[in-house]
């Protein structure tokens, strides 16, 4: 979903633009903040590592429907393996390097897509932690993944909808009905692939989870 | 170090894995873009691989592949770094 300069074409998109550059700034300068103070040991190598395999596996969509095809946004599960604010940070810098060299995403709606997939995606930590109670022992952990993943997606997918709706003759009246029609299948991929990869990860690397301590901690918002 | 050679070299085989599998459909936003037939404008920036599209490359695959590579690589950079400026200087004062 990620947004291309191209449908910034109009008064109202343009400042619709701008405004969503200073939201998400005002996200990530937070984030950055609540990072330096949050991380009791160093997460540099689950972070780069995490980061570049989110950047790969965005590159791959997977058909849903209709000639239409989706790709893991990966905003659930980095939120789940590195807490919320390392996580903005994190698929921040996939979005950047996206937008520099591979023209996927916009410049202008920079803004815009990091809102929709860094903020929106770190956030959706909150609603697991809530869900489950702070413990990635619970049983509903796992469901709770699938479901914040589809709720990531979709959210996203919703203020994509209304950040699009001036390029469009319809407004809101078309981008939000088909955008969500869309991603709530797409949402059900991201749902997926999150719940197997963390309950994988889980699985087989136990010690990489460590970063789950952080669903015990009291992260205050 | 070696298990993080292993988890990057297993990020390499995944793109050399998948990319020929990845669909080439217009994604769920293109596809509402197209459904109302919106003219977009031309961007004001093209990246320096369009389309993870390496332009001097021919073969599409290699071409993708190699953009793949090289973005992998751009990103496990600037968060290593983005890791190390977040990380507490004084381990002391970690709990």
């Amino acid at each position: 979903m990620h947004i291309p300069d191209g449908l910034i074409i109009n008064t109202p998109s343009i400042t619709t633009a701008i405004a969503m550059w200073i939201a998400s700034l005002a996200f990530l300068t937070w984030s950055w903040k609540k990072a330096k103070a949050t991380y009791s040991r160093s997460i540099t190598t689950l972070l780069a590592i995490s980061s570049a395999f989110v950047f790969a596996a965005q590159m791959i969509n997977f058909p849903i429907a209709f000639g239409t095809s989706g790709h893991l946004v990966g905003g659930t599960f980095l939120a789940v393996l590195l807490g919320p604010y390392a996580a903005m940070l994190s698929m921040t810098i996939v979005l950047l390097m996206q937008a520099f060299f591979f023209a996927d995403g916009g410049i202008l709606a920079f803004g815009m897509n990091a809102f929709n997939m860094a903020i929106i995606g770190g956030l959706s930590f909150f609603l697991i932690k809530l869900f489950t109670r702070g413990s990635s022992g619970n049983k509903r952990f796992i469901p709770c993944i699938f479901v914040a993943s589809w709720l990531s997606v979709m959210a996203g997918a919703l203020v994509a909808a209304l950040e699009i709706s001036p390029a469009f003759a319809g407004g809101i009246m078309v981008t939000v009905p088909s955008m969500l029609f869309y991603h709530a299948i797409i949402g059900l991929g991201e749902g997926a692939i999150t719940a197997v990869l963390i309950s994988s990860l889980q699985r087989v690397q136990p010690a990489i989870m460590g970063g789950l301590t952080l669903l015990k901690e009291k992260t205050k918002l | 170090m070696k298990k993080n050679l292993a988890e990057i070299a297993a990020i390499m085989v995944f793109l050399v894995v998948f990319i020929p599998l990845a669909s080439s459909s217009p994604d769920g936003l293109e596809r509402v873009v197209e459904t109302f037939g919106v003219e977009e404008h031309a961007p004001f920036w093209n990246g320096l691989m369009s389309d993870y599209a390496i332009a001097a490359i021919a073969d599409p695959y290699v071409s993708t592949l190699l953009a793949g590579v090289f973005g992998t690589f751009m990103v496990l950079l600037a968060a290593f770094l983005l890791g190390k400026a977040i990380t507490p200087k004084n381990p002391k004062a970690l709990k």
